[in-house]
Protein backbone atom coordinates (compact mmCIF):
# COMPACT_ATOMS: atom_id res chain seq x y z
CA UNK A 1 0.00 0.00 0.00
CA UNK A 2 0.95 3.65 -0.30
CA UNK A 3 2.12 5.87 2.52
CA UNK A 4 2.56 9.61 2.29
CA UNK A 5 4.50 12.16 4.30
CA UNK A 6 6.06 15.61 3.91
CA UNK A 7 9.34 16.09 2.08
CA UNK A 8 12.66 16.47 3.90
CA UNK A 9 12.52 13.39 6.11
CA UNK A 10 14.37 13.35 9.40
CA UNK A 11 14.99 11.08 12.35
CA UNK A 12 11.34 10.26 13.07
CA UNK A 13 10.22 9.57 9.49
CA UNK A 14 13.26 7.49 8.62
CA UNK A 15 12.40 5.40 11.68
CA UNK A 16 8.72 5.22 10.68
CA UNK A 17 9.43 4.08 7.14
CA UNK A 18 11.84 1.45 8.42
CA UNK A 19 9.22 0.23 10.90
CA UNK A 20 6.38 0.20 8.37
CA UNK A 21 8.39 -1.85 5.87
CA UNK A 22 9.73 -4.20 8.52
CA UNK A 23 6.62 -4.83 10.64
CA UNK A 24 3.48 -3.59 8.91
CA UNK A 25 3.67 -3.50 5.13
CA UNK A 26 6.66 -5.17 3.44
CA UNK A 27 5.61 -3.75 0.07
CA UNK A 28 5.14 -0.22 1.35
CA UNK A 29 5.55 2.53 -1.23
CA UNK A 30 6.39 5.98 0.09
CA UNK A 31 5.21 9.24 -1.46
CA UNK A 32 6.36 12.73 -0.52
CA UNK A 33 4.52 16.02 -0.73
CA UNK A 34 5.85 19.52 0.01
CA UNK A 35 5.46 20.74 3.60
CA UNK A 36 1.89 21.88 4.23
CA UNK A 37 0.68 20.64 0.81
CA UNK A 38 -3.08 20.02 0.53
CA UNK A 39 -4.91 17.88 -0.33
CA UNK A 40 -2.98 14.73 0.41
CA UNK A 41 -3.03 12.08 -2.34
CA UNK A 42 -6.01 9.78 -2.05
CA UNK A 43 -5.55 6.16 -1.12
CA UNK A 44 -2.28 6.76 0.71
CA UNK A 45 -1.96 6.53 4.49
CA UNK A 46 -0.47 9.80 5.77
CA UNK A 47 2.09 9.78 8.57
CA UNK A 48 4.03 12.37 10.56
CA UNK A 49 1.82 15.17 9.25
CA UNK A 50 0.17 17.32 11.93
CA UNK A 51 -3.39 16.28 12.67
CA UNK A 52 -3.40 12.80 11.08
CA UNK A 53 -3.86 9.51 12.94
CA UNK A 54 -0.24 8.43 12.60
CA UNK A 55 1.45 11.56 13.89
CA UNK A 56 2.64 13.12 17.11
CA UNK A 57 0.20 12.50 19.93
CA UNK A 58 0.33 13.29 23.61
CA UNK A 59 3.92 14.45 23.47
CA UNK A 60 5.17 11.38 21.59
CA UNK A 61 6.72 11.13 18.14
CA UNK A 62 5.08 9.41 15.18
CA UNK A 63 7.23 6.30 15.51
CA UNK A 64 5.88 5.85 19.03
CA UNK A 65 2.32 6.38 17.77
CA UNK A 66 2.73 3.72 15.07
CA UNK A 67 4.15 1.20 17.56
CA UNK A 68 1.11 1.85 19.76
CA UNK A 69 -1.53 1.97 17.01
CA UNK A 70 -0.36 -1.34 15.54
CA UNK A 71 0.07 -2.84 18.99
CA UNK A 72 3.63 -3.99 18.32
CA UNK A 73 4.95 -5.95 21.30
CA UNK A 74 8.67 -6.07 20.49
CA UNK A 75 10.40 -4.37 23.42
CA UNK A 76 13.35 -3.38 21.23
CA UNK A 77 10.91 -1.27 19.23
CA UNK A 78 9.64 0.29 22.46
CA UNK A 79 13.17 1.26 23.34
CA UNK A 80 13.73 2.73 19.86
CA UNK A 81 10.45 4.64 20.29
CA UNK A 82 11.85 6.27 23.40
CA UNK A 83 15.09 7.15 21.66
CA UNK A 84 13.27 8.64 18.65
CA UNK A 85 11.00 10.58 21.03
CA UNK A 86 14.05 12.25 22.50
CA UNK A 87 15.79 12.68 19.17
CA UNK A 88 12.86 14.31 17.41
CA UNK A 89 11.46 16.71 19.99
CA UNK A 90 13.09 18.26 23.06
CA UNK A 91 12.07 16.39 26.18
CA UNK A 92 12.23 17.86 29.64
CA UNK A 93 14.17 14.99 31.16
CA UNK A 94 16.27 13.09 28.63
CA UNK A 95 17.47 9.57 29.52
CA UNK A 96 18.75 8.35 26.14
CA UNK A 97 22.25 9.63 25.36
CA UNK A 98 22.05 8.16 21.85
CA UNK A 99 19.14 10.43 20.89
CA UNK A 100 20.89 13.70 19.93
CA UNK A 101 23.50 11.77 17.93
CA UNK A 102 20.85 9.82 16.08
CA UNK A 103 19.11 13.07 15.17
CA UNK A 104 22.35 14.54 13.80
CA UNK A 105 23.13 11.46 11.75
CA UNK A 106 19.65 11.34 10.23
CA UNK A 107 19.78 15.03 9.36
CA UNK A 108 23.14 14.41 7.74
CA UNK A 109 21.73 11.49 5.77
CA UNK A 110 19.07 13.75 4.31
CA UNK A 111 21.72 16.38 3.47
CA UNK A 112 23.84 13.86 1.60
CA UNK A 113 20.93 12.12 -0.15
CA UNK A 114 19.70 13.33 -3.54
CA UNK A 115 16.05 12.79 -2.56
CA UNK A 116 13.79 11.55 0.24
CA UNK A 117 13.47 8.07 -1.24
CA UNK A 118 17.23 7.60 -1.04
CA UNK A 119 17.31 9.09 2.46
CA UNK A 120 14.79 6.47 3.64
CA UNK A 121 16.83 3.68 2.07
CA UNK A 122 19.96 4.91 3.83
CA UNK A 123 18.09 5.45 7.08
CA UNK A 124 17.13 1.78 6.99
CA UNK A 125 20.78 0.86 7.43
CA UNK A 126 20.98 3.02 10.56
CA UNK A 127 17.84 1.58 12.12
CA UNK A 128 18.74 -2.01 11.25
CA UNK A 129 22.02 -1.37 13.03
CA UNK A 130 20.39 0.31 16.02
CA UNK A 131 17.88 -2.52 16.29
CA UNK A 132 20.56 -5.22 16.11
CA UNK A 133 22.69 -3.57 18.76
CA UNK A 134 19.80 -2.92 21.15
CA UNK A 135 18.50 -6.45 20.64
CA UNK A 136 21.86 -7.77 21.79
CA UNK A 137 21.65 -5.82 25.08
CA UNK A 138 19.43 -6.28 28.12
CA UNK A 139 16.57 -3.96 27.18
CA UNK A 140 15.36 -1.27 29.52
CA UNK A 141 12.28 0.45 28.20
CA UNK B 1 22.26 27.15 13.67
CA UNK B 2 21.98 28.98 10.38
CA UNK B 3 22.51 32.72 10.47
CA UNK B 4 21.05 34.86 7.74
CA UNK B 5 21.40 38.45 6.63
CA UNK B 6 17.82 39.24 7.58
CA UNK B 7 16.88 36.79 10.26
CA UNK B 8 13.41 35.31 10.31
CA UNK B 9 11.68 34.43 13.51
CA UNK B 10 9.05 31.89 14.39
CA UNK B 11 6.28 33.09 16.65
CA UNK B 12 3.91 30.94 18.62
CA UNK B 13 0.85 32.42 20.25
CA UNK B 14 -1.35 30.11 22.23
CA UNK B 15 -4.18 29.88 24.67
CA UNK B 16 -4.71 26.85 26.84
CA UNK B 17 -7.45 26.04 29.34
CA UNK B 18 -6.60 27.13 32.90
CA UNK B 19 -7.49 23.66 34.16
CA UNK B 20 -5.92 21.20 34.42
CA UNK B 21 -2.85 23.21 35.39
CA UNK B 22 -0.59 20.30 34.40
CA UNK B 23 -1.16 21.08 30.70
CA UNK B 24 -0.24 24.74 31.10
CA UNK B 25 2.85 23.89 33.11
CA UNK B 26 3.87 21.26 30.57
CA UNK B 27 3.78 23.74 27.68
CA UNK B 28 5.57 26.37 29.74
CA UNK B 29 8.39 23.97 30.60
CA UNK B 30 8.72 22.95 26.95
CA UNK B 31 9.10 26.61 26.01
CA UNK B 32 11.81 27.01 28.63
CA UNK B 33 13.54 23.87 27.40
CA UNK B 34 13.55 25.23 23.85
CA UNK B 35 14.94 28.53 25.10
CA UNK B 36 12.08 30.49 23.54
CA UNK B 37 11.66 34.13 24.60
CA UNK B 38 8.33 35.35 25.84
CA UNK B 39 7.62 38.84 24.54
CA UNK B 40 5.16 41.03 26.41
CA UNK B 41 3.64 38.03 28.13
CA UNK B 42 1.99 36.97 24.89
CA UNK B 43 4.23 35.90 22.02
CA UNK B 44 6.87 33.18 22.18
CA UNK B 45 9.73 33.67 19.75
CA UNK B 46 12.64 31.63 18.42
CA UNK B 47 15.01 32.27 15.53
CA UNK B 48 13.61 30.45 12.51
CA UNK B 49 15.49 27.34 11.41
CA UNK B 50 14.12 24.07 10.05
CA UNK B 51 14.65 22.63 13.54
CA UNK B 52 12.89 25.39 15.50
CA UNK B 53 10.01 25.43 13.03
CA UNK B 54 9.52 21.73 13.53
CA UNK B 55 9.76 21.98 17.32
CA UNK B 56 7.14 24.75 17.41
CA UNK B 57 4.95 22.90 14.92
CA UNK B 58 4.75 19.84 17.16
CA UNK B 59 4.32 21.93 20.27
CA UNK B 60 1.39 23.68 18.60
CA UNK B 61 -0.13 20.26 17.88
CA UNK B 62 0.28 19.30 21.54
CA UNK B 63 -1.36 22.53 22.69
CA UNK B 64 -4.36 21.82 20.47
CA UNK B 65 -4.52 18.25 21.80
CA UNK B 66 -4.54 19.72 25.31
CA UNK B 67 -7.69 21.61 24.41
CA UNK B 68 -6.01 24.89 23.55
CA UNK B 69 -5.54 27.06 20.49
CA UNK B 70 -2.24 27.83 18.84
CA UNK B 71 -1.09 30.02 15.97
CA UNK B 72 2.34 29.66 14.45
CA UNK B 73 3.94 32.30 12.25
CA UNK B 74 7.20 32.93 10.52
CA UNK B 75 8.01 36.61 10.38
CA UNK B 76 10.50 39.40 9.79
CA UNK B 77 11.00 42.44 11.96
CA UNK B 78 10.42 45.69 10.10
CA UNK B 79 11.99 48.26 12.40
CA UNK B 80 15.68 49.01 12.30
CA UNK B 81 17.78 47.51 15.05
CA UNK B 82 15.14 45.22 16.45
CA UNK B 83 16.77 42.06 15.10
CA UNK B 84 19.96 42.95 16.95
CA UNK B 85 18.03 43.72 20.11
CA UNK B 86 16.30 40.36 19.98
CA UNK B 87 19.56 38.52 19.29
CA UNK B 88 21.04 40.30 22.32
CA UNK B 89 18.15 39.10 24.46
CA UNK B 90 18.75 35.52 23.40
CA UNK B 91 22.47 35.88 24.03
CA UNK B 92 22.13 37.54 27.39
CA UNK B 93 19.91 34.74 28.59
CA UNK B 94 22.32 31.97 27.71
CA UNK B 95 25.20 34.09 29.01
CA UNK B 96 23.53 34.30 32.41
CA UNK B 97 23.33 30.52 32.48
CA UNK B 98 26.95 30.19 31.32
CA UNK B 99 28.04 32.62 34.08
CA UNK B 100 26.35 30.43 36.65
CA UNK B 101 28.23 27.41 35.35
CA UNK B 102 31.54 29.29 35.52
CA UNK B 103 30.77 30.44 39.07
CA UNK B 104 29.94 26.88 40.12
CA UNK B 105 33.15 25.59 38.57
CA UNK B 106 35.08 27.85 40.94
CA UNK B 107 33.60 26.08 43.95
CA UNK B 108 35.64 23.48 45.71
CA UNK B 109 34.46 19.94 44.82
CA UNK B 110 32.37 21.26 41.95
CA UNK B 111 30.25 18.52 40.39
CA UNK B 112 31.77 18.66 36.92
CA UNK B 113 29.55 15.93 35.52
CA UNK B 114 26.42 17.84 36.50
CA UNK B 115 27.93 21.07 35.19
CA UNK B 116 28.83 19.56 31.84
CA UNK B 117 25.28 18.30 31.54
CA UNK B 118 24.01 21.78 32.33
CA UNK B 119 26.39 23.18 29.73
CA UNK B 120 25.05 20.79 27.09
CA UNK B 121 21.53 21.83 27.93
CA UNK B 122 22.29 25.55 27.70
CA UNK B 123 24.20 24.91 24.49
CA UNK B 124 21.06 23.62 22.75
CA UNK B 125 19.46 27.00 23.47
CA UNK B 126 22.50 29.00 22.36
CA UNK B 127 21.07 29.96 18.98
CA UNK B 128 23.63 32.71 18.31
CA UNK B 129 26.89 31.06 19.38
CA UNK B 130 27.79 32.99 22.51
CA UNK B 131 31.52 33.59 23.00
CA UNK B 132 31.05 32.82 26.68
CA UNK B 133 29.70 29.40 25.73
CA UNK B 134 32.95 28.66 23.93
CA UNK B 135 34.83 29.75 27.05
CA UNK B 136 32.77 27.41 29.27
CA UNK B 137 33.42 24.57 26.85
CA UNK B 138 37.18 25.22 26.94
CA UNK B 139 37.15 25.34 30.74
CA UNK B 140 35.24 22.07 30.96
CA UNK B 141 37.61 20.39 28.54
CA UNK B 142 40.58 21.68 30.55
CA UNK B 143 39.30 19.93 33.70
CA UNK B 144 39.70 16.53 32.09
CA UNK B 145 43.34 16.35 33.10
CA UNK B 146 45.34 13.20 32.52
CA UNK B 147 47.79 13.52 29.69
CA UNK B 148 49.82 16.65 29.04
CA UNK B 149 48.96 17.80 25.55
Amino acid sequence: MKWVTWEQVGVDRMACAWLITKNIDPDAEFLFVPVGHQPLPEGAEPFDIPGVRLSHHRGHCTFYTIVREYDLKDTVLHRIARIVDEADVVQEVPVEPAAPGLDLICRGIRLTSPDDQTALARGKLIYDALYAQLASEPIQV
Amino acid sequence: MERMQTPSWVLLVYKIPREPTAGRAYVWRKMKRLGALLLHDSVWVLPSTPWTREQFQWLAVEIIELGGEAFLWESHLLLNGQDEALVQQFLSRVDTAYQEILAEMEQEHADLVALSRKYQQVQTQDYFQSALGKHVRDRLLATRGGFES
